[in-house]
């Protein structure tokens, strides 16, 4: 019985570890503004900016990589890509462009890729941009392909929605650009910014004794990356917890006008943004907090932020802002939290050989397995990348890691019934066996890349393949052209 | 006799929207309904390109974005008279 009660500590101990190391200064400084992004681009980029490229007229050359990119814009949470799916499907630019949109929305959000980015490593993150927008357009061409007299049956309506003239205006960039440049500046390991420029010490006796409880209570392993909870840590822990707290009357409702707790919530964050900036270290006669280039890049870019949104901003459209920033960060940080908790609590229940064995190398296999796993599991947006921290400590190849990253949030059960249900059984289940090829695929080639196969090599190998399918796509239009089709109505275009 | 109808798959937006023009009917101080489309089919059938969606009397007044309570208001003030 003792063992077993020990045993239970051991899993909670684990799973408070990978909690703190996932509350961590470097990822809260990424996660924050990664935030702060998507609700700006939700609020004050009008969705027409991007619809209007995706209209029935629009030509392919247009409708395609405007798919692929209008996900940046479009797509930060599953709830709205299904309704822009179905539209883009049946009044927009098609079966292909939908397919597309469809695909490469999950992998290019804001949050999903710096996320990805600062957890996992920059070239994965970039790989599974790449790759997933190139693979997007590649699936929708290939449905467009099998699918193609499907898109004559279609109603012809022409759709209002997708006319707009709307444009992304000056201020808008000009917003959305420092927010970027918070989230750059944050995560971007280079000398300028990781030096320290002066240091105040905080005469706080004791705080070598609360770090090392802090360690005592969570042990770590640092031969395995693991960082345990710091003194800088928890202090990021309890403002956390005060920004949810204030938050919850501040912002909730900040759409109807700002109130004390508004303003006492944001200057909480700015706050944490700062000293998550900065470089702490405990000794026994109080707290040495060294103020680095990062941390006066991130004061000023802020500041930069707030004069923007009072000079050129009315007050609804900051509080918008506001108010979608706040619903991700409900919506998706209890789940990460609690999913990064049961991943670390997990971790000692796996046995690294077993994952070794299955996916330990760059093969076919193993990269079928890592989109299986992706299928059949669905996680919470963004839980997917401590999952795949995960693997990747416990020694799977980064090969077949993408190919699981790639797959989880594209395929889950759920996600393939509700798209059947706007495009058919037929389509989706063709689509879901594309979408498993291509993420083995996209795995098999990143894996050939961090194996040492040259890059200029697998990027001409991705050029011909899309270039094929768009041959075969204009000659299949042609043909199709040439000889008009008798009989109409295919029997499964029910959806 | 004012008909809301308010598209939306149920997404914490198209909640928001259907507090909105609640309050907004409560502020026109008109008799309406307000009805919550999740129907996907059925959304579709107007011309939207993005939940959520608010419907008046059989008009898409907004999509794709939270429309402001003011602007609610007006909208059903106009369809009363």
């Amino acid at each position: 019985m003792p063992d077993l009660l020990a045993r239970l500590a051991e899993l909670l101990q684990s799973g408070l570890g990978n909690l703190a190391a996932y509350l961590a200064a470097h990822v809260l400084l990424c996660l924050l503004p990664a935030f702060l992004i998507a609700g700006g681009l939700t609020a004050l980029v009008p969705k027409e900016s991007v619809t209007r490229f995706l209209g029935r007229n629009a030509p392919k050359y247009v409708s395609y990589p405007a798919a692929a990119v209008g996900g940046f814009v479009l797509a930060v949470c599953s709830c709205t890509i299904l309704p822009l799916f179905a539209s883009i499907y049946r009044k927009g630019a098609g079966l292909g462009p939908a397919i597309t949109f469809l695909f490469v929305g999950p992998a290019i959000n804001i949050l999903a890729l710096s996320y990805t980015g600062v957890a996992l490593g920059m070239d994965i993150a970039l790989a599974r941009l790449v790759l997933s927008i190139v693979f997007g357009i590649g699936i929708g061409l290939i449905m467009a392909i099998i699918f193609r007299r499907d898109d004559a049956t279609r109603d012809q309506n022409a759709n209002d929605g997708f006319v707009g003239q709307a444009k992304v205006s000056g201020r808008v960039w000009l917003f959305l650009g420092l927010l970027l440049a918070l989230l750059i500046v944050g995560t971007l390991q280079v000398g300028l910014f990781t030096n320290s420029y002066a240091q105040i010490t905080l005469p706080i006796a004791g705080m070598d004794r609360f770090q090392e409880t802090l360690y005592r209570w969570v042990p770590f392993d640092a031969s395995r990356g693991e960082e345990g909870v710091t003194a800088q840590g928890a202090i990021l822990i309890g403002l956390l917890g005060l920004i949810a707290l204030t938050a919850w009357r501040g912002l909730s409702r900040v759409d109807e006008g700002y109130n004390r707790w508004t303003w006492v919530s944001l200057g909480l964050i700015a706050l944490t943004l700062i000293v998550a900036a900065t470089r702490m270290a405990p000794h026994a006669g109080g707290l040495d907090i060294q103020l680095t280039g990062k941390m006066f890049g991130v004061i000023a870019v802020m500041a930069g932020a707030w004069y923007t949104a009072r000079r050129y901003y009315e007050d609804y459209e900051v509080q918008e802002f506001l108010w979608e920033t706040w619903r991700f960060v409900k919506q998706i940080f209890p789940l990460l939290i609690v999913g990064v908790f049961v991943v670390g609590a997990l971790r000692p229940l796996i046995k690294p050989e077993w994952v070794q064995a299955m996916a330990g190398s760059n093969t076919v296999w193993a990269n079928l397995v890592g989109v299986a796993f992706g299928v059949f599991m669905y996680f919470p947006t963004l839980v997917e990348v401590p999952i795949a921290n995960l693997f990747l400590s416990l020694g799977m190849h980064r090969g077949p890691l993408l190919a699981y990253l790639m797959s989880d949030p594209e395929l889950s059960l759920q996600s393939i019934l509700i798209t059947a249900s706007v495009i058919g059984r037929l389509k989706a289940w063709t689509y879901v066996v594309w979408v498993a090829l291509f993420s083995a695929l996209a795995g098999l080639i990143y894996g050939a890349w961090v194996d040492g196969t040259s890059l200029a090599l697998l990027l001409l190998y991705l050029a011909a393949g899309l270039a094929v399918l768009v041959a075969a796509l204009t000659w299949a239009n042609r043909r199709q052209k040439a000889r008009p089709i008798s009989v109409p109505a295919s029997a499964e275009s029910r959806g | 006799m004012i008909e809301i109808k308010v598209l939306g798959i149920g997404c914490p937006k198209c909640k928001r929207l259907e507090q909105i023009a609640q309050e907004a009917v409560t502020e026109a101080g008109v008799q309406a309904t307000i009805v919550h489309v999740t129907n996907m089919q059925k959304i579709m059938e107007y011309p939207i390109v993005s939940t959520p969606g608010l419907v008046i009397n059989e008009e898409l007044k907004s999509s794709g974005r939270l429309p402001r309570k003011e602007e609610v208001v007006a909208w059903i003030k106009e369809a009363q008279s």
